[in-house]
């Protein structure tokens, strides 16, 4: 191994120390209305904003928006539309024809539409990944106006894995021509609640 | 082969190439808009240029924190100091679970470092993931281009490649259908991996954690699918802090494509239950790098390509014409540090207009950057004759006031006077696709005498 060799290396060769620059978070403040920024730019990458009262129609209104839907997971107790159960046990292969998922979003992101998706609410790390169509519900109150916020909220959690998530999956490698549905999920729907 | 010879090749379809140079452009005024925006873009650059300028300073230490951490979380860290030894330790790792079977997302450095062939020559198959990837990967091309790989192709193209290795019906290039065929095509590859092989943005000194961003979620179908995920980094990679991606994942994408971020961006710090996670720190030439004063801030880039999308030239020649794994303004600072010989010609590829400096989201000199190369190698790389009488004279005129003045005079003579064949002759490269301006009355001196006394 050339662990030894290449730390020496650095060593010999970095410049003079130079020290962490102060970040003044508040030069990026903007007095903004966060929801509306946040389904701006969730319109903008290809997603679709849902915004409820409330989850106690969550479910009539998911199978208006999805009525094919057959094989859904649903990782929230607040949906009862799942017909395959997960767990921490599931070979992510046998998720491969899954139609809908349904996943709780932690906190959501008005500057980039994204939304933080920890391990322990997507249960399987593939699931938002492998699903055809994916939901996010995220409460209203967890809007933040930018990524600094965030990763400040999430300072304290237990480091797995997790993703933030903005729009569906999607390409462009063709002659620049915008294709969603690469290889992740096709449609991505955000209900704020 | 010099970068103005295969830069001729590309212009030989001129409608392509006027294409490629619309095509980038545009890509160049969706990072505008959504630079503008947000509140604070400048501060943003400032301060991601502040923090990489810390983190080379301060490298060594970041590594051995970040290998310290990447372990508690049970993750294996290997160190490689060239490109061979990175191809050897995935190599290794791959032959103890008997892998077979590889989808890789997008990796300039496995690009740098030849994987792919070296893995091939072993009987392993190397499935390249990203869309634009595979394209140039069942082309036997590289990419030409960091974030858009495949930017070269017309759709037909696309289509003719398509049929003949995923069997697809001729469609005249319709992007939406070639683009299910590949997610079907690939989806089975991802289903049957052994391992997956990733690249990384930012990898985190503070939590041993690291970022991979995608639009497609091909790194996530790869590494979540296999038992066995490989993520390969060049060791300029680190950040300090993980509250640091904050100010990092803003600029990058939006510096890349105009969006406000990428679709996934996944941070992974452990491996999944009954799974395994390997992290390989890359020198290849980096440390090297890091010596040179002049050229260190090299190591500050985050591989957005925006440098490649605004400049004039790259545009208009094409990412192969750099022969070099990364192309455009950032390639033509790092390759020669690579190899000064063969890439002597990729710093003299460009205006020096200073756009690439100005988009650049971590702010590096690249204009400055290349003009100091070439300092260096017009004074280590022999140079064509006729190249080196012209510097030779213009330097001399430029240190005289006198001579210049009667030049310039008969300059605008000459303009005005000169026959075409003898611009366009075979000896004078740079009139093979010009002609000389038109010249208007005055020079600037005159001009200004004139104006001072209202003539
Ligand atoms: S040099 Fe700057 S602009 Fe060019 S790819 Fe690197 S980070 Fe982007």
């Amino acid at each position: 191994m050339s662990r030894e060799s290449i730390l020496k290396a650095v060593k010999a060769n970095k410049p003079e120390t130079l020290s962490l620059p102060d970040i003044d978070l508040s030069v990026f403040d903007e007095d903004i209305n966060l929801i509306e920024r946040f389904k701006e730019n969730i319109e903008f990458v290809g997603g679709r904003l849902l915004e409820l009262d409330g989850l106690a129609t969550l479910d009539e209104e998911i199978k208006t928006l999805y009525p094919e839907a057959k094989k859904i997971v649903s990782c929230m107790k607040e949906s009862a539309l799942g017909t395959v159960p997960v767990s921490k046990e599931t070979d992510p292969h046998t998720l491969e024809d899954i139609d809908l998922t349904i996943i709780k979003g932690n906190f959501a992101v008005a500057e980039n539409g994204a939304v933080w998706v920890s391990e322990d609410d997507m249960v399987v790390r593939a699931l938002p990944f492998i699903t055809n169509d994916l939901i996010l519900v995220v409460p209203k109150n967890a809007v933040n106006l930018h990524m600094h916020q965030i990763f400040d909220a999430i300072s304290e959690r237990e480091r797995t894995f997790g993703t933030f998530i903005s729009g569906p999956s999607k390409t462009a490698d063709i002659e620049q021509c915008l294709v969603v549905g690469a290889h992740g999920a096709i449609s991505l729907t955000v209900v704020l609640f | 082969m010099a970068h103005a010879e295969a830069a001729a090749k590309f212009n030989e379809n001129e409608a392509k190439v006027n294409w490629h140079d619309k095509a980038l452009w545009f890509v160049r005024q969706k990072r505008d808009k959504q630079a503008h925006k947000i509140q604070g873009w400048e501060q943003l650059r400032d301060y991601a240029s502040a923090l990489k300028a810390n983190v080379l300073s301060n490298l060594d230490n970041y590594l051995v924190q970040f290998e310290e951490n990447a372990k508690k979380n049970g993750v294996t860290v290997h160190w490689a100091a060239n490109a061979e030894e990175h191809n050897k330790i995935i190599h290794s790792i791959l032959q103890k679970h008997n892998a077979k079977k590889i989808v890789k997302s997008k990796s300039m450095l496995t690009e740098e470092c030849h994987l792919n062939p070296f893995l091939e020559a072993n009987d392993i198959e190397v499935i390249d993931t990203d869309l634009g990837e595979r394209i140039v990967q069942l082309a036997k091309e590289p990419p030409s281009h960091i974030v858009l790989p495949a930017i070269h192709k017309t759709k037909e193209e696309v289509d003719e490649l398509f049929q003949e290795h995923l069997g697809t019906k001729p469609s005249g290039g319709n992007p939406e259908y070639l683009t299910r065929e590949a997610r079907k095509h690939l989806r089975n590859k991802f289903l049957q991996a052994d391992a997956a092989i990733t690249g990384v943005n930012f990898a985190v000194a503070d939590t041993g954690g690291f970022v991979v961003c995608t639009n497609e979620g091909n790194a996530d179908m790869g590494a979540h699918l296999a038992k066995v995920h490989i993520a390969c980094m060049g060791m300029e990679k680190l950040i300090p802090q993980e509250k640091h991606l904050g100010i990092f994942l803003r600029l990058l994408a939006r510096s890349a494509t105009g969006q406000p971020i990428t679709t996934y961006s996944s941070y992974f710090n452990k491996p999944e239950e009954g799974k395994e996670m390997h992290i390989i720190i890359v020198d290849n030439g980096r440390t090297e790098q890091l010596s040179r004063e002049d050229f260190r801030r090299s190591l500050h880039c985050i591989r957005c390509g925006a440098c490649m999308n605004t400049c004039p030239i790259y545009r208009r020649s094409g990412g192969h014409s750099y022969d070099a794994t990364i192309p455009g303004p950032i390639g033509s600072i790092l390759s020669p540090g690579k190899d000064l010989t063969k890439h002597s010609s990729l710093p003299f590829a460009s205006t020096l207009c200073g756009s690439c400096s100005d988009v650049c989201p971590v702010k590096i000199n690249i204009h400055e950057q290349l003009y100091k190369w070439r300092q260096i190698i017009v004074k280590d790389v022999p140079q064509p004759t006729v190249k080196k009488n012209i510097m030779k004279a213009a330097g001399s005129i430029l240190a005289k006031p006198k001579t210049y003045d009667f030049v310039g005079k008969s300059t605008r003579f000459m303009l005005k006077h000169t026959p075409k064949s003898l611009i366009n002759s075979k000896i004078n490269t740079w009139g093979h696709a010009r002609d000389l301006p038109e010249v208007k009355g005055d020079n600037f001196e005159e001009w200004y005498k004139k104006r001072q006394k209202n003539e």
